[in-house]
């Protein structure tokens, strides 16, 4: 087990090193550059070039590229040209809202989505599953950002149930109830996904329904709906933990839409406003970051679903 | 022949009807339109829909009516540009990196890394790079499921490479583009069409948020998600400026997929795992 | 099950922090005025950067010299008297002895000093001054001489204006500093408030400054004596205007900027928050390239494509209800002490596309394309310009439109060959002079030798009534150049909860937080 953790970990450094130097030669393609987005209307262009240079800006890509690389095994990913903070602390302070956001949608995701899967599947063929299968395709073509408007729209301006926006820091309150903040959002983001989960889990179990051994524990005499959670599902199970390993790195993403209409101050949100700042540390940052969390969140489904099924061997 | 799945499935038949109508629209927008969709007009702002204005107006006094049809051309273009872009690229990638095990291995590894960015972090650098335009857009889209098609190409081709008849003929000389072409990519035809069903509808969805997030079309072409983006901020003052564009997107995304459903069912029922992935 | 048990313990352990919490809260209860904005400042060194939301942060606390007063007028503040010798090319400053720094010295003339020369040398509007000064010394502890190079007419307007201005900071600081924004702890002034934190994508949070010394005089504008009323101010970045609204009428934000023109009515009738408008106007320009492309030196083709437009259309469809625009040339509003009627003939009040078309084919014009650099990333600009658009194509005008995001678009204009003609806003100015469209380096380049010639005179005057005759011919030679098209004036606003007090009734240029309390 220990070897093959680190043997992954270890095979993980060459798509690091290509990813931040993909991102790193994109991102300087960019047209515009943040001395001129900070010093504004007026500046001329002298003060602007003394600026760049002040800042490293003039210097060759491959130079600037391999001290950002130097530092970053350092675990010193830079200043934020922006904020002038560390770039670590710039994104410590969006990955509260981006970690308890994901957290949030995949505990709804689950709630609904492998309930919702087993129902159909069991029923799958009758009225249950297609009203579940229709409803699930429904969710997954509704553009988060509609769904999210009229969310607001119509729960928090319209009823006044829940806030519209924003969202205070919990760790540091400690104020649990402020996680009413993330509400909405979370439904807005687990929508779709939900829907996904839904149709993996219906389409994981049918295939094990076809299975020899479930067929044997049918013919055995045992309950269907016993068969069905006990052997069915705990097969399909497999399949759907590596979709929601997925799902959640998928969420960062995705987050994207849902936190620039709730005004959540999150990672994605951040990278978003990075580009459009050309705030080149940050951008590259958060991208090292959640290539990272991807490559751990791939080992992790790797290493659970060994555990669940005895039958992989691991590579 | 083609149609008998649909007569079977109510509502995958009605999800073809829907597709049907909205490529006549597409198709046909110039002479079904009652206003030029790009006309403003500052006395006709923000009516609401009426006998004049089906859909009503937006902030600019154009018509929305003609916009929403006019939109389900610019919803066709990007997706067929999108489908073709994912597919040239990702269907190259994935069938030569099965040929070619040692290039394989690069180029898959390369396919993983684009993998691990996040999709829309992805097609949104390449609009800033790019800048913004019809095209660019379709490319930064296309972008996101060249990496999908790729895997997915990949997994399908080395099936297929590995069974013994390919390995038969290649032991009787028969060149790599032959092999290729002859054998290995008519298998991959039924797949790949159910797969471009699926990416054109999230094509749609993708190419939607990026224009809402102002890093998609440029905002002066009328497509569903400009203007669901121009109009925002009038939710409260004129809720139906979002609801028809928006309605125009869910539905088209729901027809895609019930007729992808029913495609995949019919047309590759081997695949069904890899291609439940979206 | 050990996941359980330990999510119970992590559970317990946060409940017992939120009880903490309000204990504590109870004990120190603070008053926290939330501000929702556009977005964030790029940084809070006004010095440095004309960007409104900088200054909007900024003039909680850092103050100036001079500041303006309800009537519009530069007034002493951080100075006590002034002195302006016979031949106006010396002035004499004395400041104000009580005054303290957040840090809690108290501000010299070095200070002072030192704060002018770093603008002067690097900051955009400091070097309009600083072009025309020969020095700036010390000539005591509580006094400062400035040496003009001739007689210049605005420099108190400009020492005034905060926004790109000559904010005061503790030598220490700003000695010799460059053009590299100073780090948002460094922002120590003498303003009512000083800088708490900036938490990157959450807020801005400034707090009340105990040992603030306000001016002995009432307040009046910007000017007078300040008070802070609440003990935090927080600056919210919430980029999307439907959630500022929506977040004030839930009473999530106390204060949010710049709302959309077609809610006025509609807000205007809502209890739950009050709308309030600004007072001095935000103007659309479209530039015209003077130093390179289709438009250099030929005036009449401007003329032309001005002459194919219909203001009130394009101000109507982007700022909504008619009292927050108005569509006309002048470049100060009706009232303003600065309104002239200069080359107003000129400005067209409907658009004529057949004159246009017959104008532009004298002009020399055969079809060219025009390149017309626009922006999506604000609304206004990009409303009023988009119509505009569409009226020069009805006319015949063969116009590639290219949009960008604004940085892209702000580097795109620095250079000569790339376009003829691109949309900003600007915001109301004290005086004529720092209009951008007069600065010579300012993309569009207007360098005409009968424009420098008219500006001579007219910074080199400190008689208002010459002035006054001089900004006239400035204006009707805009006409007549067109160096810029003004189509109108849009007057945005601001929504706020009914539980503040304190405000103005309509803002004179920015909101400011002091003197404003939480019921």
């Amino acid at each position: 087990m220990g070897t093959f953790i680190l043997k992954r970990l270890l095979s993980a450094i060459p798509t690091l090193l290509i990813a931040s130097l993909l991102v790193f030669s994109f991102i300087h393609l960019i047209p515009g550059d943040p001395a001129s987005v900070m010093l504004g209307d007026m500046a001329d262009t002298a003060e602007i070039e003394a600026l760049r240079v002040q800042m490293g800006l003039d210097r060759p890509i491959w130079e600037q590229y391999l001290t950002w690389l130097g530092k970053a095994l350092q675990g010193d990913l830079g200043e934020s040209i922006y904020f002038q903070e560390p770039v670590t602390r710039v994104i410590a302070e969006g990955a509260e809202t981006s970690i308890l956001l994901a957290l949030f949608t995949m505990v709804l995701i689950v709630l609904i989505g492998i309930p919702a899967g087993i129902l159909s599947a069991a029923f799958h063929g009758g009225k249950t599953d297609q009203v579940v299968s229709g409803t699930a395709m429904l969710f997954a073509s509704i553009p988060t950002f509609w769904l999210g408007l009229y969310l607001i729209f119509t729960v928090a301006v319209g009823f006044g149930w829940l806030p519209t926006s924003g969202f205070p820091s919990v760790l540091e309150s400690g104020d649990l109830s402020n996680l009413k903040y993330l509400i909405l959002p979370a439904i807005t983001l687990s929508a779709p996904n939900s829907a996904l989960v839904v149709r993996l889990v219906r389409a994981g179990m049918l295939d094990t329904m076809r299975d020899d051994y479930v067929r044997t524990a049918r013919a055995k005499g045992l309950l269907e709906h016993k068969v069905i959670l006990r052997h069915v599902f705990r097969n399909a199970l497999i399949g759907v933990v590596a979709t929601l390993g997925f799902t959640f790195v998928g969420l960062v993403s995705e987050a994207v839409v849902t936190e620039t209409v709730f005004a959540l101050p999150g990672i994605g949100r951040l990278v978003v406003q990075s580009i459009l700042r050309r705030d080149y540390p940050v951008i590259q940052g958060i991208i090292l970051v959640v290539v990272v969390f991807y490559i751990l969140v791939n080992l992790i489904v790797d290493i659970v679903t060994t555990h669940l099924d005895p039958r992989v061997k691991m590579a | 022949m083609f149609l008998s799945p649909f007569r079977a499935r109510k509502v995958a038949a009605l999800g073809l009807v829907i597709l049907v109508v909205m490529l006549f629209c597409a198709l046909f927008a110039p002479l079904i339109v009652p206003h030029d969709p790009n006309a403003m007009q500052a006395s006709a702002r923000l009516r609401p829909p009426d006998a004049e204005f089906w859909f009503g107006t937006d902030h600019a006094g154009r018509d929305l009516f003609s916009r929403v049809v006019y939109g389900a051309r610019m919803a066709l273009i990007t997706g067929v540009g999108v489908v073709v872009i994912a597919l040239v690229f990702g269907v190259l990638l994935g069938t030569l990196s099965a040929y070619f095990p040692n290039l394989g291995i690069v180029l898959m590894r390369l396919v993983d890394v684009l993998m691990g960015i996040p999709a829309l972090l992805l097609a949104l650098a390449f609009v800033v790079v790019l800048g913004k335009g019809l095209f660019n857009s379709m490319i930064a889209v296309g972008a996101i499921y060249i990496t999908t098609t790729a895997r997915i190409t990949y997994g399908l081709s080395r099936k297929i490479a590995s069974e013994t008849y390919i390995e038969a003929i290649t032991s009787l000389g028969a060149g790599h583009p032959r092999i290729l072409w002859h054998h290995v990519m008519p298998n991959l035809v039924s797949p790949l069409i159910v797969q471009a069903t699926f990416i054109f509808a999230f094509a749609q969805l993708s190419a939607a948020s990026l224009d809402f997030l102002g890093l998609g079309l440029p905002p002066d072409v009328p497509s569903w998600g400009n203007m669901v983006a121009e109009t925002r901020r009038y939710i409260t003052r004129a809720p139906w400026l979002l609801m028809f564009p928006g309605g125009a997107i869910i539905l088209t995304v729901f027809a895609l997929n019930l007729v992808g459903d029913v495609m995949r069912d019919r047309l590759d029922p081997r695949f069904k795992d890899d291609l439940a992935r979206w | 099950m050990i996941g359980t048990t330990r999510w119970g313990r992590a559970v317990r352990n946060l409940s017992a922090a939120t009880a903490l919490a309000v204990i504590s809260g109870a004990a120190f209860a603070q008053e926290t005025l939330k501000v929702a904005i556009t977005d964030e400042p790029p940084h809070l060194d006004t010095q440095m950067t004309t960007a409104t939301l900088t200054t909007i942060v900024n003039l909680n606390m850092m103050e100036t010299l001079y500041a303006f007063n309800e009537a519009g007028e530069a007034v002493p503040f951080l100075v006590a008297s002034d002195e302006l010798s016979e031949d106006g090319l010396t002035a004499v400053l004395t400041l104000r002895d009580d005054v303290k720094f957040h840090n809690g010295d108290t501000m010299s003339a070095q200070d002072v000093v030192d704060s002018l020369d770093r603008w002067g040398a690097h900051g955009g509007r400091g070097k309009l001054l600083y072009d025309m000064i020969e020095s700036v010394e010390a000539t005591g502890d509580a006094e400062v001489t400035i040496t003009f190079k001739g007689v210049f007419g605005p420099w108190k307007n400009l020492l005034a204006f905060v926004n790109g201005g000559p904010a005061i900071y503790p030598s220490e600081i700003i000695k010799d500093r460059g053009p590299e924004p100073l780090a948002p702890e460094e922002n120590i002034g003498t303003g009512p408030f000083k800088f708490g934190e900036w938490r990157p994508n959450r807020y801005i949070e400034l707090t009340k400054f105990e040992e603030y010394a306000p001016h002995d005089g009432p307040a009046d504008g910007y000017a007078g004596g300040h008070e802070a009323l609440v003990d935090k101010l927080q600056f919210i970045a919430v980029p999307d205007v439907g959630t500022r609204v929506s977040g004030v009428q839930a009473g999530d934000y106390d204060y949010a900027e710049r709302i959309t023109g077609d809610l006025y009515a509609e807000l205007n009738d809502d209890p739950s928050v009050e709308t309030i408008r600004h007072g001095a106007p935000t103007m659309p320009l479209l530039f015209f390239n003077s130093a390179g492309g289709i438009f250099k030196e030929n005036f009449a083709l401007r003329r032309a494509i001005m002459a194919a437009l219909t203001p009130s259309e394009a101000m109507a469809i982007a700022a909504g209800p008619e009292d927050l625009w108005d569509a006309q040339g002048a470049f100060y509003p009706k009232g303003n002490r600065w309104y002239t009627e200069g080359g107003l003939d000129s400005f067209p009040q409907q658009g004529d596309p057949d004159k246009a078309r017959q104008m532009a084919e004298e002009a020399g014009y055969k079809g060219e394309p025009i390149r017309f650099m626009l922006t999506t990333s604000y609304p206004i600009m990009y409303d009023t310009g988009n119509v505009l658009v569409q009226q020069m194509k009805d006319a015949g005008f063969n116009i590639d439109l290219q949009i960008y995001d604004w940085p892209t678009l702000v580097n795109r204009r620095a250079e000569t060959d790339l376009w003829d003609i691109f949309e900003t806003t600007h915001g109301a100015v004290p005086d004529p002079s720092l209009f951008t469209f007069l600065n010579d380096n300012y993309p569009g380049w207007w360098t005409s030798p009968e424009k420098k010639e008219l500006e001579a005179k007219f910074v080199g005057t400190t008689d208002a009534d010459e002035r006054m005759a001089l900004w006239t011919d400035l204006q009707a030679l805009a006409y007549e150049q067109v160096p810029v098209f003004k189509p109108g004036d849009v007057y945005l606003y601001d929504i706020h909860g009914p539980n503040l007090e304190g405000l103005p009734e309509q803002l004179l240029i920015w909101p400011a937080f002091y003197g404003v309390a939480k019921n």
